[in-house]
């Protein structure tokens, strides 16, 4: 599938509502304990968010998905760079997209990004995955 | 006008124990269905093995579980008021944090039955006077390394105070 890559191919979106349940099991399963992603007065009344936050490495897990629930969960980046340029919340439905960017005989770039309905990116960043051919 | 004291410098470049993780399948197949896999190779151990690996596969950002625990699996007295970990928070100012970038070489796969040990240091402090006063940046490298003496992941995480 990856030999027909051509730049300028759009990376298809996923597209993600994660529940109170999402973000408990995330900061469950990485036995991570900071408050603004389940304790809501405390995120509210003394951090001033209005919600509770969707985790930025969930939606970092959201660029590497894209290419993968694309292309394979065998086809592994070597690299990835990302960043967050706007908060996300509970009940933000998150669309996750990208595109290729190059491709080389045995590895293709890609730019990659979350963003929210209203269009705000939350995420985004650059990677480069190995071609199996 | 510095606000990065000598007291932060040498929480800088004061050394963190290396953290060991012997990585179960339940580890596996509990962050796999946090972060809404389907691929059989992460949960079950036969497709696993037919798709030939040795044992459940871990998806690409299993760790920064590993990470996460380093940090967090300590006592609550080691805890600030957030719940984030104490000795993760520079002593400065302020402690109102944003995520900057996040940079990360993957090695080797990871696999259940791995015992992957984390080393963790402080590569980059410095401050720039922003439009709202100063911004310091913390770089943090996280460096993964398994049984078999392979670099696995390798994630270079930046922080910036203000």
């Amino acid at each position: 599938m990856s030999a027909s890559l051509t730049p300028g191919d759009a990376i298809p979106l996923i597209t993600r509502t994660p529940t109170s349940i999402d973000l408990f099991q995330f900061s469950a399963a990485a036995w991570l304990l900071h408050k603004i992603h389940y304790d809501l007065p405390f995120t509210t009344e003394s951090d001033g968010h209005p919600g509770l936050l969707i985790h930025g490495p969930l939606q970092g897990t959201y660029l590497m998905q894209a290419v993968q629930w694309w292309l394979g969960s065998e086809i592994r980046p070597t690299k990835i760079a990302y960043r967050h340029s706007a908060p996300a919340y509970l009940g933000d439905t998150l669309e996750c997209g990208g595109s290729v960017t190059e491709v080389r005989d045995n590895s293709f770039d890609v730019d990659l990004w979350v963003r929210k309905l209203d269009g705000t990116v939350t995420t985004s960043g650059t990677a480069t995955f190995n071609r199996s051919d | 006008m510095g606000v990065i004291t000598d007291e932060a410098r040498s929480w800088a470049t004061a050394p963190f124990p290396a953290f060991e993780m012997v990585i179960s399948r339940t580890d596996i197949q509990r962050f796999a269905r946090a972060i809404g896999e389907t691929d059989p190779v992460y949960f079950d151990i036969v497709a696993a093995r037919e798709a030939g690996y040795p044992d459940l596969l871990a998806p690409l950002y299993f760790p920064y579980i590993i990470r996460s625990h380093a940090s967090h699996l300590v006592s609550a007295n080691q805890l600030e008021p957030d719940g984030s970990a104490s000795v993760d928070v520079p002593p400065l100012p302020t402690d109102r944090a944003m995520a900057g970038e996040t940079v990360i070489d993957f090695g080797a796969a990871i696999h259940a039955g791995d015992v992957i040990t984390m080393e963790k240091r402080i590569t980059d402090l410095y401050e720039k006077e922003g439009r709202s006063g100063t911004l310091v940046f913390v770089t943090i490298e996280f460096l993964f390394t398994n049984n078999r003496g392979h670099q696995v992941f390798r994630e270079s995480f930046t922080r910036i105070y203000r």
